[in-house]
């Protein structure tokens, strides 16, 4: 993403900040919307239309789990795997759609196909949910079961990419 | 089914109130054209003092207190800041009123504002809840378009706005001053204190941060009065309380009570329908992951601040946790070694190094490796990280793990020696 | 040890407090730690480092016991209070140590044997004062990829690193490079910069001395030495009139590593080095060093010893009248004997000084005089001209904390630089520097203890600007003046009452002296070398050169006499702001060279005049006696600190400068040190190395019928340069063109003026890019 596609982005919330510095986090948002992920020229973008270092923008994005600095697939599925979710079968979801979707059962990783990611996700709020699980940035849903989870995925494998997610 | 005593309008209402409409026929933004113009801020500060209101976030803090450190004669512009990155594994009911009742958490954070001189307000919600994120943006601008944010508000004189900001996953940014680090667009690591938010907070002005569920509580406390509020369970710790109750129990959801009324058994078994056929329960952490977990025994212990501290525990943020007797308490207290482990900033050697090192160990005990030993290096670990650290969340990663060890010896034990297998988890019936 | 504050316990309203049982003392505002140290108790502590900025608590090592307050307490952080009850020692205080220990050594490689910093590494002797004597870790450790390249001079071992934010906080906040950061987070947190691209910075050497284990490491020294069969010298840099104080780590007779000083001087770099400071110091077996005497004869050149070299040196000069030429970077020594020769073993010799004549300066320097830490307290600091970052680098780091401290950072001058961006900076047309001076009035009237820094080169050249700003100076009585000096020890040599070059060039040309004698004299390689060329081209006289590097005109000399480096030999310098400082030898040199002092004596011997000194000391005594600015300065006195001289370097006898004349665009030359000639004779500075290259506008190349990337020549009144190649940028300004002083071959210098008087020039292509 450009520097000046960011900037406009960031021109009507400018005003809400003693230090422009806050900016940072929604352009990095911002700019993530285009590949999914953030890549080198992207974090650069950022750095050129905030002012402030790249070095600096890339330590902000790879603190934040939801801020990826290397590749991710079309669809970004995160399972829940915090106690109260493991309590309501969390691994065995994991575990099913690892297995599906061929990726390491201890890292996750995106499918051969290069559509589907499958990332491990610390508590997500919806724990009366568990097993759950949130696609992109979207609503957490759930309770999911394993074999509900690979259809989930499945739909997904064939739905469009969504476009711009976060703001 | 509407609630008696319910301080969230949405419950008292039976039903969500995310149009501006249904709020103010509900009763909202009556306790803002009340105060502004009318009351003194000094006043209002006081009243949310006399109620008792004691923090949700996790720490307990009463919130009136908190507002009365902000200094008076501060040159630099004030803010308030709403801690909405509910991360607390098992707490979920922020979440709740921020989806069903954005407009009384608005009108809080704007009462809070006005009663410290505020120049703007923000929301840091965590990045995940983008769905209510974006339910509090419709909001924001509602009560924008109606006067009730912006310019002069309702003719007072006050200006006032607020700022939805967006996390981007880390659970230590729910820690006060790395969420201020973190809306500073910076990463989220904890602050050396002093200098204190209150003085020093967001751009290094005065900060008054406050939950989501607190600043929410502040309206009723408004309209229906201080006293009210303040008579409403024990004296040290009134009003009522979202719990959010998750784990092995039929009913997982958020249940509100007054504080004091309600037992810990009431709550699971009565609220949330209890446990599967021929379960019992096996463990409990009462208020989010980060307290000592408790057992069966202390089912009838009330929920309140000086109860639950009173048996070894804390109400913390009311995110409680449900184990049955199917789970094994070595692996849970690994996945939250895990969780802290993942979440721990990196800032202090303590945390980050020992982390790290807890989790090991405990995967090895899961693994059916763990030594005699390990039990002593653990808690001699534990012993030279607590309250060492820069910030509370290593020892709020110790509490769960130091206190299964000595509730929980004989199981640890076996373990060690036998491995843990996976237990069955407690499958949904279907996609809620 | 550097790594706590000074503590002055001299200051009145001490507040008192209880350690480990004794009634002391120490200023309020002081932290525990730093106090604690200057009682005699040390606190381990591994973040904290009080030069780089406020402290951050994160490693948590100095966590000690304070009665009334909950838990332990960071002693680093935590200021002293009236009766404060402190314990250091007690059974908490020592577990929470051997905790922290525990923890940091739990994935660390303990590779001490094989480690740069083993023997000399705070985490290695805090761990033998403090920690547990065993390890309990007994998972696997955290591998990580073995160390990788930082920079060419930076490796790092990311398995060693303890994570305590030291050198990222110096780039991030002393050096505001912007470069290195912390990524990742937790356990996985790890120090790089972006997407691992070399670090870049001028200053980046630095993190490898804050650098409390062996993560980071200088590549030119690793596995080079050990702490222990090492001698460390301390000394200062003569690269740049700063005059920053390092150290030498010497082995072997050579210069390993040059680092800043653990005891910094406050007054002058605080322990800051840039980095080529730090690593130029391969210049020394470089090659173009001088390693033996060269007698150049009609049949060719031949080597000799130096006790040949020496007697036909003097054979050449015997009964002549020479003219003697001193460089730059001689020493005060060096100097001082050289004058001395004119009164005996040399009667009627003719001595000058290279570099800026400066006579429009007097009235500047006879203002009262600031040092480098002085700006830290000031509210106002002005940069009248110059581009320290460029020209007197540890000066930036000086400026920026002022501005970190909350100073107004503000200037004028004719040409963009990194430190614009501190304040507001009026950009001057050449030749009117004195618009940006007036403007700058009243802010320094204003201010309460302003700074006002000014650049020897730029004000030399604009007698009207120095006069401007010496009154808006004298004007405010709490002012005071810092000179950006221009060259090493041009202080020094002015101190010395030397007259500039001019006097010798007039005696070369009017044919009354027949010999030149050079000291560190490059004159072809300077600003006004195209008088020289062709001075010397109808010169017939000997010419001998003592040298330490060959240049143009070593090249051109009959006899060279090979010299020792700063690095190799005792001395004095002065530096720009007029502070002595002694040299000291760290390594011996090449066999076949002799410092320059020390040729000089042994050539009045030869010629039948025998000095009364044969020490470095007892020539500094001799030859600055008499010297007003240096009235009671004495080695001794100069001790390792150095002393401000006692009264201002002022020039003798040079006149102002005319202002521009020819035609053309005027033409601003810009001197680095960064990048700078050090840079191109050190293989760990090579990529450095600023290229010979013509900068403009846009409209100011195409209104010259220049694109980006030809070669060019410019001419001026003065002479003509050698090629450059165009550089067409935005954000310059237009109208004017800017060229380095330096560059390979001295293009630039020789359109120049040795008086720095502005120029205009002509621009000629004469290959397109
Ligand atoms: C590791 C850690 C995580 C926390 N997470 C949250 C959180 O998600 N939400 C919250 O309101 N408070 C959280 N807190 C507590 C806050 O630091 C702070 O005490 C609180 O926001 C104050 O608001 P209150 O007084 O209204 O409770 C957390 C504290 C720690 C140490
Ligand atoms: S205790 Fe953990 S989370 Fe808190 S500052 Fe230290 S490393 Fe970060
Ligand atoms: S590399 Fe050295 S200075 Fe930098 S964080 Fe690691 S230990 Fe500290
Ligand atoms: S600033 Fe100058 S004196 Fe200091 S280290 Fe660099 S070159 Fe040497
Ligand atoms: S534990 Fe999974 S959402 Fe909370
Ligand atoms: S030195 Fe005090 S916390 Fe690191």
């Amino acid at each position: 993403m450009d520097a000046d596609r960011i900037r406009a982005h960031l021109d009507p919330i400018r005003h809400e900040f003693a230090d422009p510095r806050s900016l940072v986090m929604p352009a990095l948002k911002f700019a993530q919307t285009e590949k999914g992920h953030l890549t080198r020229e992207d974090m650069a973008a950022v750095a050129e239309a905030t002012g402030y270092s790249p070095s600096f923008i890339e330590s902000v994005a790879s603190f934040y789990d939801r801020l990826y600095t290397r590749p991710v697939g079309n669809r970004v599925v995160s399972v829940c795997v915090t106690l109260s979710c493991m309590l309501r079968g969390a691994d065995e979801v994991w575990d099913a759609l690892c297995e599906h979707e061929g990726v390491d059962h201890h890292h996750g990783g995106t499918s051969a196909d290069g559509r589907i990611t499958i990332q491990e996700a610390q508590c997500l709020g919806y724990c009366d949910k568990g097993a759950c699980i949130q696609v992109d940035a979207e609503e957490t849903k759930g309770p999911y079961t394993p074999e509900e989870a690979v259809k989930l995925v499945e739909e997904l494998r064939e739905a469009p990419t969504p476009a711009e997610l976060w703001r | 089914m509407p609630i008696l005593n319910s301080v969230y309008r949405h419950r008292e209402a039976g039903r969500p109130l995310t149009e501006l409409a249904a709020y103010r026929e509900a009763g909202g933004y009556k306790a803002l054209e009340s105060v502004l113009g009318e009351t003194d801020a000094d006043d209002l500060q006081y009243a949310f003092v006399r109620s008792g209101l004691r923090g949700r976030g996790g720490a307990g803090f009463p919130m009136g207190r908190k507002a009365s450190f902000l200094p008076k004669d501060s040159r630099l512009p004030k803010y308030v800041v709403c801690n909405a990155d509910e991360s607390e594994p098992g707490t979920f009911k922020d979440r709740e009123i921020m989806e069903m009742n954005p407009f009384q958490l608005l009108e809080g954070l704007t009462l809070a504002g006005y009663a410290i001189g505020a120049v703007r307000g923000y929301i840091y919600i965590r990045g995940e809840y983008e769905h209510q994120a974006r339910v509090l943006d419709a909001a924001v601008r509602a009560a924008r378009e109606a006067g009730f944010l912006g310019k002069d508000l309702l003719r007072s004189g006050f200006d006032y706005d607020i700022t939805v900001y967006r996390g981007a996953g880390a659970y230590i940014c729910g820690e006060e001053t790395a969420l201020l680090e973190s809306l500073e667009g910076k990463r989220g690591q904890p602050r050396l204190k002093p200098p204190f938010p209150a003085v020093a907070g967001l751009y290094g002005s005065p900060t008054l941060i406050n939950n989501v569920e607190t600043l929410t509580a502040l309206p009723p406390i408004v309209t229906r009065g201080a006293d009210w509020y303040a008579a409403l369970g024990p004296e040290k710790s009134p009003g009522t309380k979202l719990f959010s109750i998750s784990g092995h129990v039929v009913r997982p959801g958020n249940y509100e009570i007054v504080l004091g009324d309600t037992t810990l058994r009431e709550l699971i078994f009565e609220h949330a329908g209890g446990l599967r056929e021929g379960r019992r329960v096996k463990a409990v952490w009462v208020g989010g992951s980060s307290v000592p977990v408790i057992g069966e025994e202390h089912l009838d212990t009330p929920l309140d601040y000086e109860s639950l501290q009173g048996i070894g525990t804390a109400l913390g943020s009311g995110g409680c946790i449900v184990m049955d007797d199917s789970g094994c308490i070595v692996r849970a207290c690994l996945r939250l070694a895990s969780f802290y482990r993942h979440e721990s900033c990196g800032k202090c050697s303590p945390c980050r190094e020992g982390t790290s090192w807890f989790e090991r160990i405990l995967q090895r005990m899961v693994d059916g490796d763990g030594r005699m030993e390990d039990f002593e290096l653990l808690e001699s670990l534990f012993r030279r990280v607590s309250g060492k650290t820069l910030c509370p969340l290593a020892d709020g990663a110790i509490a769960p793990i130091r206190s299964a060890i000595k509730l929980f010896r004989d199981d640890f034990i076996r373990v060690c020696q036998e491995g843990s297998p996976r237990p069955e988890p407690m499958l949904p019936a279907s996609v809620g | 040890m550097a790594e706590y504050a000074p503590v002055d316990l001299t200051v009145e309203n001490q507040v008192e407090f209880e350690l480990d049982g004794r009634r002391v003392a120490a200023p309020a505002g002081t932290m525990l730690a730093d106090a604690c140290y200057a009682h005699g108790v040390e606190i381990p502590i591994f973040c904290y480092e009080p030069r780089i900025g406020p402290p951050i608590g994160a490693c948590r090592m100095c966590l000690v016991e304070v009665e009334g307050m909950r838990g332990l307490q960071t002693a680093c952080s935590t200021p002293v209070a009236p009766d404060m009850v402190v314990r250091t020692t007690t059974d908490a205080v020592k577990e929470a140590q051997d905790g922290v220990l525990e923890v940091l050594l739990a994935n660390h490689p303990l590779d001490c044997p094989v480690c740069d910093k083993g023997g000399e590494c705070p985490l290695q002797d805090r761990t033998f004062k403090f920690g547990p004597g065993t390890s309990r870790y007994v998972e696997p450790k955290r591998h990580q990829p073995k160390p990788l390249n930082l920079s060419h001079r930076i490796a790092l071992d990311r398995e060693r690193c303890i994570s305590c934010f030291r050198c990222v906080r110096f780039s991030q906040e002393v050096a505001q490079d912007g470069e290195l950061t912390m990524q990742e987070r937790g356990a996985r947190s790890e120090i790089t910069t972006f997407s691992g691209d070399p670090y870049r910075g001028r200053f980046s050497g630095n993190i490898i001395d804050v650098c409390p284990v062996g993560a980071l490491t200088s590549i030119p020294y690793r596995f080079v030495s050990r702490p222990w069969d090492v001698q460390n010298t301390p000394s200062v840099c003569g690269l740049c009139p700063v005059g920053c104080n390092t150290e030498l780590t010497v082995r072997e007779g050579r210069t390993k590593r040059v680092t800043g000083r653990p005891e910094p001087n406050p007054a002058v770099e605080e322990g800051w080095l840039c980095d080529t400071g730090r690593w130029a110091y391969d210049a020394s077996w470089s090659q173009a060093r001088i390693t033996a005497a060269v007698v150049r004869e009609a049949t060719g050149d031949r080597t000799a010893t130096l006790e040949d070299a020496v007697d036909g040196a003097a054979a050449l000069l015997r009964g002549r009248t020479a003219g003697i030429l001193v460089g730059t970077a001689a020493t005060v020594e060096e100097a001082g004997i050289a004058a001395d020769l004119a009164g005996g073993a040399l009667p009627g010799a003719v001595v000058a000084r290279m570099g800026i004549p400066g006579g429009a300066l007097a009235p500047l320097r006879a203002l009262p005089g600031a040092q480098l830490g002085d700006v830290d307290d000031a509210d106002l600091v002005v940069v009248a001209g110059g581009d320290p970052s460029a020209q007197q680098p540890v000066a930036e780091l000086r400026l920026r904390k002022a501005r970190r401290f909350g100073a107004t950072v503000t200037g004028c001058g004719p040409r963009p630089h990194a430190l614009e961006a501190l304040g507001t900076f009026i950009r001057t047309a050449p030749g009117d520097l004195a618009a940006g001076v007036a403007s700058l009035a009243e802010a320094i009237a204003a201010a309460t203890r302003p700074v006002v820094m000014w650049d020897e080169a730029d004000l030399a050249g604009e007698p009207a600007a120095a006069e401007a700003l010496a009154a808006a100076i004298a004007a405010n009585p709490a002012a005071r003046q810092l000179e950006l000096g221009a060259e090493v020890n041009g202080s020094g040599l002015r101190a010395l009452g030397l007259p500039d070059a001019g006097a010798v060039l007039d005696a070369v040309r009017a044919g009354t002296v027949d010999a030149l004698l050079l000291v560190h004299a490059d004159p072809l390689d300077a600003p006004g070398r195209a008088a020289w060329d062709a001075a010397l081209e109808g010169f017939a006289g000997p010419v001998i050169a003592i040298a330490s590097h060959a240049d143009a005109t070593t090249e051109r000399a009959d006899l060279v006499l090979p010299a020792l480096t700063m690095w190799e030999q005792e001395g004095t310098l002065v530096s720009m702001n007029g502070r002595v400082q002694r040299l000291r030898p760290g390594a011996r040199g090449p066999e076949g060279a002799a410092a320059g002092w020390e040729l000089l004596v042994a050539l009045a011997h030869r010629l039948g005049v025998v000095p009364g000194y044969r020490t470095a000391a007892a020539a500094f005594r001799a030859v600055t006696a008499g010297r007003p600015a240096f009235a009671g300065i004495t080695p001794e006195a100069a001790g390792v600190l150095g002393v401000p001289l006692a009264a201002p370097a002022q020039v003798a006898g040079a006149s102002a400068p005319p202002p521009a004349s020819g035609e053309g665009v005027p033409l601003v030359a810009t001197r680095t040190v960064y990048g700078g000639a050090a840079a191109r004779r050190s293989a760990a500075l090579a990529d450095t190395a600023a290229p010979a290259e013509l900068r403009m506008a846009p409209d100011t190349a195409a209104a010259h019928w220049v694109n980006d990337g030809d070669r060019v020549v410019l001419r001026s009144s003065s002479g003509e340069s050698g090629r450059l190649t165009v550089r067409v940028g935005d954000g310059l300004p237009e109208g004017v063109v800017f060229a380095p002083l330096g560059a390979p071959g001295s293009p630039t210098e020789g359109v120049l003026p040795a008086d720095m008087a502005p120029v205009l020039v002509r621009v000629a292509r004469v290959e397109a890019g």
